[in-house]
């Protein structure tokens, strides 16, 4: 279980980028985060794994406070929690295999690593991942060989080389078009529901987030604005809708 | 014409008269204070340049001739120029308010500014009473200088009646054109540029370019043939004697046969000279349309051109025979000779040269010379990517900056450096003794030196830093400020120290005498400490445990200062020391390009690494990948190219620096191509240029398919 306590981030510029949000989430939810751009999705999702470190609050995982954790302790939080980028965030020039086994570095003996060595269970799991993914035949393609969509599954195949609780997903579909953003994120709510990995994904279409979220949060200006179920997404209205996406902002084909 | 426009055109005087006078003033005057600072600023350093330069080039003895004669030339520029003024409002006025007049007006004005300038200006000149000397040394370029200067001076002066009347400022424009017409003008005769010199001149490039661009005769042997004859003659002739016999003709070679075998020399006394018997010779069996040398061999047998007795240089008739006299020469004869003695008459031929496919000595240096330098390059280069990857980790910002470490850890570090260094070094003198001295196993003892030193040194800052974070958290809040505000202020004092030791060494010691220099070096040398001690302090107190250093930061500040020292020094300079260091040849010529290539390399390196995308870097710490492996899995896939592609190029310039860097000694063969060019020796010279041309071209066409290749 996460939870998220009176979190606030201020970057060195002064900007507040996350404002005392609270929230909890429960093991196996598929949480969408929604908002416009800038309104603090991504530097919540890298503030829990402490990619950014947050200014104030908790950020309590499985019981544990990250905030808090030493190096080699947040490696160690960081390698269960995998994570998903909007522009898939690959090593272009290194192969499929490469990129999705790196996933298991947090595993790996920094030694072994050095000259390139994965032991053969870990070659052997990337491949089936590779299977279940859809795209074995490209393990040994140039990872800047593949298409958007192949791209982004080979982040999630190096995500679950992680084994990971948890799989936080930043705006994973806003590069890619309609058709492959509901293949995408199909793939992210087998995970969930199969393998019940909680998925933490934000998102910018509420059709999405409607269509495949079990649970909402809404950010504004860093401010948490929305929290509900699945149905309360179901029935937000224009006026909810504002709170969430600003005074200007319309409804397309509601 | 519209309202707007005539705004425009209206002006202020009184603004124009203040700018003519101080300028920039009138723009001062109407509000424009930075456009006015500026304008004076520019128009004083191009003045004090112009003047300098004229100072320079007319090597008047002082300044103030220099300066007297210039602002004579700008007054008069200024003349001038307002003369062109007058004539373009007269057309203007004639020709009404017309679009096209305006334009005209402005040609003339452009075209006519310089043609004046450079045409009227020296008369006037002479008008003014100088004398002839000073204008001829007086160049056409400083006129122009001083044309230019007269320009913006007016060009300001307009601006500021503009802006007085209210105008919007106007375009920098005109300014720039005429600021750089006049730094070109300076430029051309700072620079000593005459092109009716190189022009006239060129031709007595032939004589060293020829031989230069075609130098291949000088890179082999040639044997000259020689065909040769000779004919005894018996001198004086005694009464009765009759010679030596008349040789015969002969069949297949040369052959010579003189008449008469006999006769008397010539005499040389204060009378005059009386010439020998004349002797016919005739010949055959030479190289047909050649030369012949004709040489007289005395009985001693030494042999010398017979000078003033007839021709010494017979060409051979087509079919290989001549005819030729000469009258027997003065030769000297031993003072113990008694009676007619035998002297012999060469007939000597230097045939073509033949080419005999050895190569010459030069030849031969310049080969091992270009390979010495092909060799210099490829260690230097060798030796500069081992050392430069490491540093270029250390001097990319990208990499450093994040790397933050707590005020505690950061003064544990420093305090755990020190045992650590001093354990390694420990250890490298015993590892040294071990192999029973250092010479018994260089490269050994120096790579156990580096691990001694990077693992202890490590070691040490990890436990130092360990154990004070572990006490300050064990002491009170305030006591905790206090040890680490007292360890900044070491830790700051010791390069103050140090720094004010190196100003007064290095800038102020030169005129005091040693007690005073001793004295003042500690004075200096603790105030630096005592300043940089307190900023540490208050930096340590006020920060506090929790306070965070970016310890990456100090690394990248550090590797970059030194790398830009090392980088902007040439090699050829490192050369010089390098010299001194190891002595004359290849092995200076070495170290001289590895110090530049490091320096280099590890600029490129590390500016290839900084342009990297960092969503790799990202993704892999989020998969708790530490330092390393996030090095090695998303930060070294991306650089390989740039790498590979720098270090190519690199290996290019080391090879064709190897080249010039032995002027200095330091091997290769610009080592022999100096020697060479201080002996004129532009045959030799041509060699080496050939055989650095060609070492280049190959070079470029093997990296340009590596890195087609691979990049």
């Amino acid at each position: 279980m996460l939870e998220i306590k009176n979190l606030t981030m201020v970057y060195p510029t002064g900007t507040v980028a996350l404002k005392d949000v609270s929230f909890k989430v429960e093991d196996g939810e598929f949480l969408g985060v929604i908002g416009l751009s800038g309104s603090g999705k991504s530097t919540l999702l890298r503030c829990i794994n402490r990619l950014i470190e947050p200014t104030e609050g908790q950020i309590i995982w499985n019981g544990v406070d990250v905030t808090e954790a030493d190096q080699s302790e947040l490696r160690n939080i960081r390698r269960e929690i995998g994570m998903v980028f909007q522009h898939f965030n690959l090593v272009k020039r290194s192969n499929v295999i490469t990129n999705v086994l790196s996933g298991r570095l947090g595993y790996t003996p920094p030694a072994w690593s050095l000259i390139n060595r994965f032991n053969r269970a870990d070659r052997e799991k990337a491949i089936q991942v590779l299977e279940r993914l859809g795209i074995p035949e490209k393990a040994h393609n140039r990872a800047d060989s593949l298409s958007g969509g192949q791209q982004q599954r080979v982040g999630i195949a190096r995500a679950l080389m992680q084994d990971p609780k948890m799989i936080l997903a930043d705006e994973p579909v806003a590069s890619l078009d309609p058709v492959l953003a509901h293949s995408i994120l199909g793939s992210l709510e087998t995970l969930n529901q199969e393998d019940g990995i909680t998925v933490m994904c934000s998102l910018h279409f509420l059709d999405l987030v409607q269509r495949y979220s079990t649970k909402v949060i809404g950010l504004r200006d860093g401010h948490l604005v929305f929290e509900g179920s699945k149905e309360d997404v179901q029935k937000i209205d224009d006026e909810r809708f504002k709170d969430i996406y600003g005074e200007e902002a319309e409804r397309l084909g509601a | 014409m519209t309202e707007t426009t005539e705004i425009q055109r209206s002006s202020s005087p009184l603004h124009a008269i203040l700018s003519l006078i101080i300028p920039g003033a009138g723009q001062v005057f109407a509000g424009q204070i930075v456009r006015g600072i500026s304008i004076l600023a520019a128009t004083l350093i191009l003045g004090f340049l112009s003047i300098w330069t004229s100072a320079q080039r007319a090597r008047f003895p002082d300044m103030g001739v220099s300066a007297r004669i210039f602002v004579i030339v700008l007054l008069q520029c200024l003349a001038l120029l307002a003369l062109l003024l007058i004539v373009r409002y007269l057309i203007l006025r004639s020709m009404q308010d017309d679009a096209s007049a305006d334009a005209a007006s402005r040609g003339i004005l452009g075209v006519g500014y310089i043609a004046i300038i450079l045409i009227a200006s020296r008369p006037i000149m002479d008008l003014a009473g100088h004398t002839p000397g000073m204008l001829e040394i007086y160049e056409t370029t400083l006129l122009l200088a001083a044309a230019s200067l007269a320009g913006l001076w007016l060009w300001q002066s307009n601006d500021a009646a503009l802006l007085g009347a209210g105008n919007p400022a106007g375009s920098w424009t005109p300014a720039i054109l005429v600021g750089t017409l006049l730094i070109l003008s300076l430029g051309w005769s700072i620079t000593g540029i005459d092109i009716s010199k190189a022009i006239s001149e060129f031709s007595d490039t032939q004589v060293i370019l020829r031989r230069i661009v075609w130098p291949w005769r000088t890179a082999f042997e040639y044997d000259i043939d020689t065909v040769e004859s000779q004919a005894r003659i018996q001198a004086p002739c005694p009464p009765g004697a009759i010679g030596p016999e008349v040789n015969e003709p002969l069949v297949g070679e040369a052959w010579i046969s003189v008449t008469p075998t006999c006769g008397d020399m010539t005499v040389s006394d204060n009378t005059g000279t009386t010439l020998g018997t004349e002797l016919t010779i005739t010949g055959g069996g030479f190289e047909p349309g050649q030369v012949v040398e004709v040489l007289w061999k005395n009985p001693i047998g030494n042999p010398f051109t017979p000078r003033g007795v007839g021709e010494t240089e017979i060409t051979i008739s087509p079919d290989g025979t001549f005819v030729s006299s000469l009258n027997i020469p003065l030769a000297l004869v031993a003072d113990t000779a008694e009676g007619a003695q035998l002297h012999t008459l060469v007939i000597r031929q230097e045939s073509n040269e033949v080419f005999t496919g050895r190569l010459s000595d030069q030849m031969n240096l310049a080969l091992v010379g270009i390979l010495e330098s092909i060799m210099i390059g490829l260690m230097a280069t060798f030796f500069g990517i081992i050392l430069a990857f490491p540093v270029s980790f250390l001097a990319a910002r990208n990499l450093m900056m994040p790397i933050m470490s707590k005020t505690g850890g950061v003064v544990g570090g420093f305090v755990g450096l020190v045992p650590g260094i001093w354990a390694a070094i420990i250890g490298t003198q015993y590892v040294i003794s071990l192999f029973g001295g250092l010479e018994q196993a260089p490269i050994i003892i120096a790579i156990i030196m580096v691990i001694l030193f990077l693992g202890l040194g490590g070691l040490g800052w990890r436990l130092g830093a360990w154990i004070i974070s572990q006490l300050i958290e064990a002491l009170p809040v305030s006591i905790g400020r206090g040890v680490i505000g007292f360890s900044f202020a070491a830790l700051a004092a010791t390069p103050g120290y140090l720094l004010g030791l190196g100003f007064s060494r290095g800038i102020l010691s030169i005129p005091l005498s040693v007690e005073v220099a001793a004295v003042n070096e500690q004075t200096y040398a603790i105030i630096g400490a005592v300043i940089l001690g307190v900023a540490g302090a208050a930096f340590g107190y006020f920060s506090g445990n929790e306070g965070e250093v970016s310890i990456g930061a100090l690394v990248y500040a550090v590797t970059r200062t030194i790398l830009n020292i090392v980088r902007s020094i040439e090699p050829i300079i490192w050369a010089l020391v390098a010299v001194i260091w190891v002595g004359l040849g290849p092995f200076a010529g070495t170290i001289a390009l590895t110090l530049h290539t490091i320096a280099a390399l590890g600029k490129l390196y590390s500016e290839s690494i900084e342009s990297i995308d960092p969503g790799p870097i990202e993704a892999l710490q989020a998969t708790g990948a530490n330092r390393l492996q996030t090095i090695v899995y998303a930060v070294v896939p991306q650089i390989l190219p740039p790498f590979i592609s720098f270090t190519i190029y690199r290996w290019d310039i080391n090879v064709r620096m190897s080249t010039i860097i032995g002027a200095v000694g330091g091997g290769g063969i610009g080592f022999i191509l100096i020697q060479w060019i201080r002996l004129f020796q532009y045959d030799a010279v041509g060699l080496g240029v050939w055989l650095i041309a060609v070492t280049v071209a190959l070079l470029d066409f093997v990296s340009s398919n590596i890195r087609a290749r691979y990049v």
